[in-house]
């Protein structure tokens, strides 16, 4: 099967090549059609120091259909959904060419990152952002790539970044849940605090952790 | 001093006049190899030159202009895919 002996050879050829700053790895030894690809920010953006995960899944027809690329890693940028990762880009829809690798692919979404297309957005809350105040959208691009692209030696404290009352993630940590998931669950909620034991505010909290 | 054959083996090679290590831009196999769906390479499993004077595998293009998707066009440059005629001649 062409597809089979193709992505083998792409796999060899983005592991020889370290110049490029491109991974390529399969998730699962048996399934040649799920992989997940990384690159990194290009310097020059607020995307910059930051490594971005693509899930790839391929297509029976693969090379003659394009791969599916979405983001895993969250990005503030108009051309990538902020809350699905999808990506809007000519080559992975009817722009797209046989002789095109997932390698290519992966720099085409590099190269995306240096020029957006507010224009033809896949985001337009974002893409709304970019066109009106580039400062802000520079800073907030800036800060989804540290909270969510930078691996951290000491990982992001989310109870500091979102000023949480940290007695009460405490408290519900104590319930054995994960303290990030109940600091990123109480900056959803909009909560800073958690008004008395077994409130309202407790409850919608964990319906929620729980949901 | 005399020799007398007794027995001789021919043995001849033979590639696609494109430089050799050139492979198919769409299934990445060297151009003396075949398409995917072909077990011998020669001239069952032939390579197709363009006017834009870009190569595949006839097999492997043809698949692609099969597809509506490719509008028929050259997978390498996008232009309309062409073959050349009988007498013309590619000039490199």
């Amino acid at each position: 099967m062409s597809k089979v002996r193709r992505i083998v050879k792409e796999l060899e050829e983005v592991k020889t090549d370290l110049a490029s700053g491109i991974t390529l790895n399969l998730i699962n030894e048996t399934d040649i059609s799920h992989l997940k690809g990384t690159f990194q920010g290009p310097p020059g953006t607020p995307y910059e120091g930051g490594l971005f995960t693509i899930d790839i899944k391929i297509p029976n027809e693969y090379p003659f259909k394009p791969p599916v690329m979405k983001f895993d890693t969250r990005i503030f940028h108009p051309n990538i959904s902020s809350q699905t990762g999808a990506i809007c880009l000519d080559i992975l829809k009817d722009a797209w060419s046989p002789i095109l690798t997932l390698k290519s692919s992966l720099l085409s979404l590099q190269s995306l990152l240096q020029s957006p297309e507010p224009n033809d957005p896949q985001d337009a809350e974002v893409a709304k952002v970019y066109i009106s105040d580039r400062d802000v959208f520079f800073s907030e691009a800036a800060k989804w790539t540290k909270l969510y692209a930078i691996k951290n030696e000491q990982p992001t404290d989310l109870v500091k970044l979102y000023n949480l009352d940290s007695a009460a993630v405490q408290s519900i940590v104590n319930m054995g849940f994960d303290q990030d998931k109940v600091a990123e669950t109480m900056h959803t909620l909009g909560m800073s605090t958690i008004s008395g034991t077994g409130g309202a505010d407790e409850n919608r909290l964990i319906e929620r952790l729980l949901g | 001093m005399k020799v007398r054959i007794k027995e001789w083996n021919a043995v001849s090679i033979w590639h696609w006049n494109v430089s050799e290590d050139e492979v198919c831009g769409i299934c990445r196999v060297h151009f003396d190899g075949t398409c995917p769906s072909c077990k011998y390479p020669g001239d069952d499993c032939p390579i197709i030159i363009g006017k834009c004077n870009h190569s595949f595998h006839m097999h492997c293009l043809l698949k692609w202009l099969e597809l509506e998707t490719s509008r028929g066009l050259c997978p390498m440059c996008r232009q309309p895919f062409q073959t050349l005629g009988e007498d013309e001649v590619i000039t490199t």
